[in-house]
């Protein structure tokens, strides 16, 4: 479904990236962890079309998307749900997520998919009129979900989705992202919380200073003795 | 706003290449004098004297507009303070000689007050400001009549002489013009080449960390803007007596202040000889073609610096000596992919004691908003001592790291420090923090994008070193020490994130901190150089160094730490033994998750 | 008492004037984060438009808006496009500043060269007779002016808030990389931005030009007050600069008669300063519109 090849990326004159390549299959849920400044935000926003790699190719669905803008893969049916929820704080909760509902597949059905989505998250029903910014880090990143759910993606890309919230804000989270995979959208996450991602997800690939250095089943990986020892403390 | 050359003691076809930039300014200049004396035209004199003016101005305007990087649109304020200086006293009979520097007073009392307040205002803002300001100015210089004459303007005496600065020829007053420009180009050469310079660039770039490194950073552009002042105060009065007739509106004019900073904008926006370049080059088109078109051409000198500017922009943003510097430095291409190891000095095997403390935080409240970020934060520190801490992203650790250096103001509780003499002290500000040896890093990288490895880390040893000198001396022993070394005379800018996290170090070491802050060094840096980062850090330790070390990467933590403490939500939730530390099921379930602490 | 009526109504016609103008400047800061230096210019090229439109048609200058406010939507979007969008990544904030500086530059002096310094006045039927309210006089042209100002701000209010692209607009100014990441092309956001900016002040300049003689640098002293009220109401505040122009208005028309006509410029100018140094928020803003000083 997703397949990245070779990709470098960077910033300006720096690399981040090396030699990326993975894939995800319909309906997988797919993990990529690894430590902070290892390149893990910068391969979601390579995917996404925020950051253009310098080589390599990037296809969805069998098609190349590697030169396309980050307005346009949305409409392909990719969704990233940033790091650090970057929700828009002066709209309200119902304006943030018809945001989400703004790309042209999702457009037409935006009233029912705002419907489907206070399903799955029924305290933002009460929200709705608040500014995003008074709600509080976990209602934050509920709405950051609800708003990628928003434009009816083919795959949603979550990253750091546990960053900055309470552990047991954290499992609600992780129970959400197993709700979404349930719905048959495939799943990428990028996780320095490697034990909750790892749990959750079926394969994982570990990266490191920008490189793949492992891939594999994610309970293997759970065991891998490198993964233990550099990413559990154990 | 990149130039490397002029400052850096390059190296073998580096110094021919400098050289030859020193030679063509050279004749550039000669020929400011020559070409009008051989040609002898009136016109051309007039020519050239206002060449030498703009560009004197425009040199004067680039230490703040370009080396402070604070963009006055109000420029005119002084040139016309000058100005109507030196007329006002020669018309009381006093020669202009001394009342260029009245003048030159009274605008740098100008300067402080108007820039002091706008300082903390960005970019565009400080230059609406400063043009709120010229307005302000010229409509004061309509209102008071009795002393500036009003909107009919003022006329000076005809005394004739060199006293009187007022000639029948033309040419003493090209000298006097050329003269000027030649004081305004020294000084500039001369701050640009010392720590003021260094000081003030490694502002304009990234002001917390040249806050960081101890940089007075209000008190240098002070500095630099009462220089510039001074300066464009005293052409203001030359130029006022070669017109013999000022009036407000010529004279506080924001077109003539826009027209200063765009000949520096055009030649090269903080170098020296830009400003220089860029009046050379545009004056004479402009000034011909007034002269040739006459009253027709009204308005095509200023649209023709309009377009030239916007193009200059959008494809020349560093200026005609951006392009100079482009093919000066294309020969000079001699990085390699990898950095170099980092050199840690062998360490003695004697176990090491921490000695007294050094450092003493105690119950650190702080407020964001409704979030309370740090809650009730305590703890000492010793000499000698390396202190871990972690937690999960988020839990507010930099912002501890904020109030331990000053660029956060805790909302309760206190940090003392052990001055080297002895006694407690609370210092406040990040000035007061460097003082005290309290040197810091940035988690996210804060490298002085347009300066060179080396002037990077001379920044930091500025602190110690306040020669260029010794401070160079110093910073390319920090330099090698971390790895650096073959990196000096490359621009920061170019280097891998790697390489940034080491600069960041290198420029706090260089400050000789007795107490370093930590944050993140070793994130994006691969497992070789982690393990070489550990042997540093304890050799620096070994010294006497107390560091306290935010790290995400566990196995570095577990190898440095004489001690850990972890934050979670803002509070300390354990500290002690590294090893006691990780097993305690509180920061396994915080840091980990909960479902850990039963796998 | 009259006179003081007078003088209060004389200001708020004055302060319908300005906010047409900064209504615009603060559209474009408040999305695009570009400080338009070259805004008056955009003024002083709709108010020759304006000039020659009904001239050389011989139309009423208030009709010409239909094509000058297009005219100006089009030099603004291809400001943003041609001049603005290539330096928006440029790390140093010089290059922005002097980019629109020199467009301000450049047009000005355009006019000079093709119109003269002399000043151009724009015939129109009845917009200089009087209106009596009670025993105050106002001009019909004023009010005029006035009426569009507040028409023009509550249908960008709700344009913003209720349609879908006003609601992309106001989600690219808050959060860029979120909105592209909602499928929004920021670019196309900025540069229709412009252009409304653009579009707002052409609509003013054809109720300005029959009122104020045309010169080139009409649009200095315009722009200048205009920043004054965008930064009072609060920078990226459409009703902010609205309330802001109201006040500066008033405070230009009394300070003009007890302090003296000479020097009213220097009291709004020092207002300015000390809002910006020591409000920076502005009277109505909130802490959102702070990202101008460091804290």
């Amino acid at each position: 479904m997703l397949e990245v090849k070779n990709v470098d990326a960077g910033y300006g004159s720096t690399v981040i990236l090396q030699d990326i390549s993975l894939h995800v299959e319909p309906g997988e849920v797919v993990t990529i962890v690894g430590a902070n400044g290892a390149g893990k935000t910068t391969l979601l926003r390579t995917i996404s079309g925020l950051v253009k790699p310098r080589t390599g190719a990037i296809t969805f669905e069998g098609k190349d998307i590697t030169k396309l803008e980050a307005h346009d893969t949305v409409d392909r049916g990719i969704t990233l749900i940033p790091e650090g929820r970057q929700l828009f704080p002066d709209m309200t909760v119902r304006d943030n997520l018809l945001m989400g509902a703004y790309c042209r597949h999702a457009r037409d059905y935006q009233d029912d998919t705002l419907h489907e989505v206070l399903e799955l998250f029924p305290r933002l029903r009460e929200r709705l009129d608040q500014h995003a910014s008074s709600l509080s880090g976990g209602e934050q990143q509920m709405v950051a979900i609800a708003r990628g759910m928003m434009a009816r993606p083919k795959i949603l890309m979550f990253d750091e989705p546990s960053l900055g919230l309470a552990p047991i804000i954290v499992s609600q989270v992780f129970e959400v992202i197993a709700q979404v995979a349930a719905t048959g959208t495939t799943v990428l996450i990028v996780e320095q919380n490697v034990f909750h991602t790892l749990k959750a997800a079926d394969r994982g690939y570990v990266l490191e200073n920008g490189r793949m250095v492992l891939t594999d089943d994610a309970d293997a990986l759970l065991q891998n003795d490198h993964v233990r020892q550099a990413y559990l403390g154990i | 706003m990149t130039e490397t050359t002029s400052m850096t003691q390059a190296s073998g076809g580096g110094l021919s290449a400098q050289k030859l930039g020193l030679i063509a300014v050279a004749v550039l200049l000669a020929g400011l004098i020559a070409v009008p004396v051989a040609v002898g035209d009136e016109f051309v004199y007039h020519i050239f004297i206002t060449i030498c003016i703009f560009a004197a101005l425009s040199t004067a305007w680039n230490i703040v507009g370009g080396y402070a990087g604070q963009l006055s649109l109000g420029h005119a304020i002084f040139y016309g303070i000058g100005g109507y200086a030196g007329v006002i006293l020669v018309n009381f009979g006093i020669s202009p000689w001394f009342g260029m520097f009245a003048g030159a007073a009274v605008a740098v009392v100008a300067a402080i007050v108007v820039s002091w307040p706008c300082f903390r205002l960005h970019g565009p803002f400080f230059a609406l400001a400063t043009i709120a300001f010229l307005e302000v100015f010229r409509v004061l210089a309509l209102h008071f009549r009795d002393l500036t004459g009003g909107a009919t303007g003022l006329m000076i005496q005809l005394n004739i002489g060199w006293e009187w600065m007022v000639f029948r020829e033309r040419f003493p007053a090209l000298l006097i013009a050329f003269g000027m420009l030649l004081v305004c180009l020294a000084v500039a050469w001369a701050i640009r080449s010392h720590r003021l310079g260094f000081y003030l660039v490694a502002t304009r770039e990234r002001e917390s960390a040249a806050k960081a490194a101890g940089v007075g950073t209000v008190k240098v552009r002070l500095m630099a803007v009462s220089v510039s002042a001074a300066l464009s105060a005293m052409v203001g009065t030359f130029h006022a007596m070669y017109l013999t007739f000022i009036e407000p509106e010529s004279m506080f004019s924001l077109q003539f202040s826009i027209q200063i900073a765009m000949f520096a904008l055009i030649g090269g926006i903080g170098t020296v000889w830009g400003p220089l370049l860029g009046a050379v080059l545009l004056v004479p088109i402009t000034e011909f073609a007034r002269g040739a078109l006459g009253s027709e051409a009204i308005g095509l000198h200023g649209f023709v610096y309009g377009v030239v500017l916007m193009l200059v922009v959008l494809f020349l943003p560093n200026g005609i000596m951006g392009v100079v510097h482009r093919f000066t430095s294309s020969s000079e291409k001699t990085e390699g992919e990898q950095a170099a190891p980092v050199a840690a000095a062998p360490r003695s095997a004697v176990p090491h004691e921490p000695g007294r403390e050094v450092m003493r935080v105690e119950g650190l409240q702080k407020h964001f908003g409704g979030l309370h970020v740090t809650n009730d934060v305590g703890f000492t520190l010793r000499e000698g001592e390396i202190l871990g801490v972690i937690g999960p992203n988020g839990a507010g650790k930099t912002t501890v790291f904020n109030m331990l250096s000053g660029f956060l103001k805790p909302d309760q509780g206190r940090v003392s420090v052990l001055s080297p003499s002895g006694e407690w002290q609370e210092p406040a500000t990040p000035a007061d923090f460097a003082t005290l040896g309290v040197g810091r890093t940035f988690q996210i990288v804060q490298p002085f994008a347009a300066m060179t490895v080396e002037e990077n880390i001379m920044v930091g040893a500025f602190h110690r070193h306040p020669h260029v000198g010794d401070a160079r001396e110093a910073a390319r022993e920090t330099a090698h020490r971390m790895g650096l070394g073959p990196y000096l005379n490359a621009e920061a800018a170019s280097l891998t994130i790697g390489g940034l996290k080491r600069l960041e170090v290198a420029r706090v070491m260089a400050m000789e901190p007795r107490i370093l802050l930590l944050d993140e060094v070793m994130a994006g840096i691969n497992q070789t150089d982690v393990r070489r980062a550990v042997d540093l850090m304890l050799s620096i330790r070994d010294t006497g160094v107390s560091i306290i070390a935010i790290e995400h990467v566990m196995q570095a933590v577990m190898s440095l730490s004489d001690r850990v403490i972890v934050i979670n939500s803002g509070q300390i939730i354990a500290q002690g033994d590294p090893q006691k530390v990780v097993r305690d099921p509180q920061v396994i379930e915080a840091y980990l998750g909960k479902e850990f602490t039963h796998a | 008492m009259d006179t003081f009526l007078q003088i209060v109504a004389n200001g708020l016609m004055l302060g319908g004037l300005f906010a047409i103008v900064a209504v615009g400047l603060t559209l474009i800061f408040g999305i695009v984060k570009v400080i338009n230096f070259a805004h008056g210019e955009f003024l002083m090229v709709g108010m020759y438009l304006t000039f020659l439109l009904s001239t050389g048609l011989d139309v009423h200058p208030y009709l010409t808006a239909a094509a000058v406010a297009p005219a100006l939507f089009v030099l603004g979007a291809l400001t943003q496009r041609l001049l603005i969008q290539p330096l928006m990544s440029a790390r140093d904030e010089h290059v922005q500043i002097f980019a629109t500086v020199g467009l301000s530059t450049a047009l000005m002096n355009l006019a000079l060269l093709v119109f003269g310094a002399d000043i151009a006045n724009t015939p129109a039927h009845g917009v200089r007779s009087q209106v009596m309210l009670g025993e105050v006089r106002i001009l019909t042209g004023q009010l005029w002016v006035f009426g569009a100002a507040i028409l023009l701000v509550i249908a960008l209010q709700l344009f913003m808030k209720k349609t879908r692209t006003g609601r992309a607009i106001r989600a690219t100014a808050q959060n860029r990389a979120a909105a592209r990441l909602m499928g929004i092309n920021d670019k196309f956001i900025y540069v229709l931005t412009f252009g409304l900016g653009a579009a707002c002040v052409g609509l003013g300049s054809s109720l300005i030009a029959p009122l104020y003689p045309t010169s080139p640098t009409i649009g200095t002293y315009f722009v200048l007050i205009a920043f004054v009220c965008v930064v009072l109401g609060g920078l990226g505040s459409i009703p902010g600069a609205f309330f802001g122009a109201l006040v500066i208005g008033l405070v230009d028309a009394l300070s003009g008669f007890y302090i003296g006509s000479d020097l009213r410029e220097a009291v709004v100018f020092t207002i300015f300063l000390l809002i910006l140094i020591l409000k920076p928020s502005g009277l109505f803003g909130t802490r959102m519109t702070q990202s101008h000083v460091s804290p």
